[in-house]
């Protein structure tokens, strides 16, 4: 259970990112961010692994208040919050394998990873991490000879190898076409349905929206503005989410059905 | 008033305010007051750089006329004597003046129609600037002409002198005629040829000096017997006292090549020499000789080309060096100097100025003269070049290096600390192999640099071949420095390919 209480981001010039910002995630959840570009999605979500410190308000994850972490105990609840982004942010010179295996760093002496050492364990679990991704052909190349869809899916990989209880995910298809995000969103649902992660992703496309989300909450200028469940979502019309969203919210394709079969027809 | 955007067709052309004043009165400021009538036109912006840009012209004319003519004085007669002395300074005067004419025909146009934009008093203000430019750096394209077959031999000499990497082993071979000055009564015998070996016969045998007032020394006729064929011989003297030198003769050094026997003959004139009383009372032998260098055995590299070998190793030793340490010292300093590393307290702020501050000074002077105070400091040699080089090196990659970091993506740092990664961590997996490829093409560069500067230390004295090529050039021997020429040029395009092949690797 993820409890976010109050939570207000001032960045140093002034901007108010976030304005006292109040939401639940049960366990389990696959929870979607929706929200202009600099709605506060972005920074909202580095606020929970706290990659930026908030202003003001709590973060209560599993009993503990990550807000007031600090130095080791902040690494070690980090290593359990995977965090997928929209433009990868893959170490383009690295192989593919290493930057897999980065995600397995929280769990590693600072001088085996120097060194490059990880253990074997680790190592079987990146080939298996890189398996279940379905890039088992790409392993020993550098991440920039990748495919932008490839490249999200070593960003997926990497942060499986956390074992993480939640994966926070910004915009990860926002850089792919769309059948591609379909693909990666695919996975990402797995990984909540299948292996019990909660996710929290944020997303533009309504019918990803739609397709994807058990629970939806809506971010303008900073501040909660919209939280429905997947009933409420799926009732939703074009105009309720372009009301919410802003006049730029588009679907991916053709329809939430037709594109589902399409996928369907295609993975399997 | 919008007047500050009005020039230089910023402001829609439709959408200027008409002149306060009629054409002819604009033009009539802008005489007494180059640039008024434009300010008066509602082009204030243009009216200023128009006065300030002929304030200045009218400055640099004023000196240049002043330095062409240093002793008169007065304007007029200075001015007078500047046209006749350069030239070409008639030419900058007609320019001021049309200058100054166009921009009163400027602030003329300008006011008359606002819909325009003349843009020929700038192109005018150009030519000035270039023609000024032309007188300031004395451009003589005639003298570069005319004067360079003089240059010629000594380049022929630079662009081929391999002839000096080849040397033989020599033997001399002297035949000398006793002279006696001045006359006795009973001057020496004449030599006689003996057999095979070299002789010099004199007519006469005794005589007097020229002397110190200009009266004409006795005239001498030689004549040399079973010297080696073709090969030139110098005649020299040997005064009482044992000194040697050279017979000169209208400036030159007096040297003849025997026939195919052997022999040659030659008139020469006694010279003029100084010595102590002591050795010219009453009667003193004196001799003249012919001497003859053979070269003998086979052809070997000379001992110049030797040095120079040893020293253009010498030389890319120092830029290994120097470059060396330049990145171990530069690497700790570049985190200092980069401003997303160090932004992070007021505290790491003023230590980045510093560094930077820093940094930039020493950067700013240029290796040459960090070798003139290390040769104070160390002494001569290589290790003086080495210390300037470091110190240059560690400014030069210091920046480059910092700037690196400076511009790395912050995403792989993020992912990486977002894995609960630490410090170093996060330092080894998102920040290293992101700057490796700059560091790599940075540092072959500056090694490239430093070979190349290398050679210029050493022309203050921080060893090197620039050492040696600045001592052959002072004593005119063009060959040897033409050499050190060609091997700075290999090395030089050596390193440069190499480093190329290194950065792509790294890329």
């Amino acid at each position: 259970m993820l409890e976010v209480r109050h939570l207000t981001k001032v960045y140093d010039d002034g901007t108010r990112a976030l304005k006292d910002v109040s939401f639940s995630v049960p366990d389990g959840e696959f929870l979607v961010v929706i929200g202009l570009s600099g709605s506060g999605k972005s920074t909202m979500l580095r606020c929970i692994n706290r990659l930026i410190d908030p202003t003001e308000g709590e973060i209560i994850w599993n009993g503990v208040d990550l807000a007031q972490l600090k130095g080791e105990d902040l690494r070690k609840a980090r290593r359990k919050i995977g965090m997928i982004f929209q433009h990868f942010n893959l170490v383009k010179r690295s192989p593919v394998l290493t930057n897999v295996l980065a995600g397995r760093l929280g769990y590693t002496k600072s001088w085996n990873s120097i060194l490059g050492r990880f253990s074997t364990k680790d190592k079987e679990k990146a080939f298996e991490a890189i398996k279940r991704l379905g890039i088992e052909n790409q392993t020993y190349k550098r991440a920039d000879e990748l495919s932008g869809g490839q490249q999200q899916r070593v960003g997926v990989a990497r942060a499986l190898m956390q074992d993480p209880e939640m994966i926070l995910a910004d915009e990860p298809v926002a850089s792919l076409d769309p059948v591609l995000a379909h693909s990666i969103m695919q996975y990402l649902e797995i990984l909540n349905k299948e292996d019990k992660m909660t996710m929290i992703c944020s997303l533009h496309y309504l019918d990803l929206v739609q397709r994807y989300a058990t629970r939806v909450i809506g971010l303008k200028d900073g501040e909660l503005v919209y939280e429905g469940s997947k009933k409420d979502i799926l009732a939703m019309t074009d105009e309720q989410f372009k009301n919410i969203y802003g006049q730029e919210a588009e679907r991916v394709g053709g329809g939430l059905e037709g594109d589902l079969s399409v996928q369907e027809g295609g993975e399997a | 008033m919008t007047d500050d955007k009005l020039q230089l067709g910023h402001v829609p052309e439709d959408a200027r305010e008409p002149s306060l004043v009629s054409p002819p009165f604009a033009a009539l400021a802008s005489l007494i007051v180059p640039g008024f009538g434009q300010g008066l036109a509602r082009s204030v912006r243009r009216g200023m750089i128009l006065f300030f840009s002929f304030l200045t012209v009218v400055g640099l004319t004023m000196w240049r006329f002043t330095i062409a003519a240093p002793r008169d004085t007065g304007w007029w007669a200075i001015f007078k004597k500047g046209l006749y002395l350069d030239p070409f300074l008639i030419i900058v005067t007609i320019l001021v003046a049309a200058l100054y004419i166009w921009i009163a025909f400027d602030a003329y146009s300008l006011s008359k129609d606002r819909a325009k934009t003349p843009m020929g008093v700038f192109a005018i203000l150009i030519i000035m600037f270039f023609a000024l430019g032309w007188q300031i750096g004395q451009i003589n394209p005639v003298s570069f002409v005319s004067n360079a077959d003089e240059a010629l031999p000594a380049l022929g000499r630079v662009g081929w002198p391999w002839e000096k990497a080849i040397d033989y082993d020599s033997v001399i071979f002297r035949a000398n005629a006793d002279i006696e000055i001045p006359c006795s009564d009973a001057p020496p015998a004449a030599n006689t040829v003996l057999g095979d070996e070299p002789t010099l016969i004199s007519t006469p045998t005794c005589g007097n000096l020229r002397t110190q007032e200009g009266d004409l020394g006795t005239e001498l006729h030689l004549e040399g017997y079973n010297f080696t064929p073709g090969i030139e011989v110098a005649i020299m003297w040997e005064d009482p006292i044992g000194g040697e030198f050279r017979q000169r003769q209208g400036g030159e050094y007096v040297v003849t090549i025997p026939d195919e026997n052997g022999f040659f003959e030659i008139d020469i004139e006694m010279p003029y020499r100084l010595l102590p009383p002591s050795a010219t009372d009453p009667t003193y032998t004196w001799q003249v000789f012919g001497q003859q260098i053979a070269e003998v055995g086979d052809a070997k590299l000379s001992d110049d080309f030797k040095k120079i070998v040893e020293k253009m190793i010498e030389t890319i030793f120092i830029g290994m060096m120097a470059t060396f340490f330049g990145i171990l010292l530069a690497l700790p300093v570049s985190f200092l100097a980069a401003r997303n590393l160090m932004s992070a307290s007021w505290i790491t702020l003023v230590i980045y100025y510093l560094v930077r501050a820093v940094l930039n000074i020493i950067r700013s002077i240029e290796p040459i003269i960090w070798a003139i105070i290390a040769v104070i400091v160390v002494g001569l040699g290589p290790f003086a070049g080495i210390l300037a080089l470091v110190l240059h090196s560690i400014a030069a990659l210091g920046k480059l290096y910092s700037e690196a970091i400076e511009s790395i993506d912050p995403g792989p740092i993020e992912a990486i600390q977002a894995t609960g990664a630490n410090w170093v961590q996060t330092v080894v997996y998102a920040v290293i192999p992101q700057i490796i490829p700059p560091f790599v093409s940075f540092t072959i560069y500056r090694w490239d640099i430093n070979v190349r500067m290398s050679t210029i230390i050493g022309l203050v004295g921080g060893g090197g071949i620039g050492f040696l090529l600045i001592q052959y050039i002072r004593v005119l021997d063009y060959r040897s420095a033409g050499m050190c020429v060609w091997f700075i040029a290999i090395t030089v395009a050596i390193l440069d390919y190499v480093s190329a092949e290194i950065r792509v690797r790294f890329q």
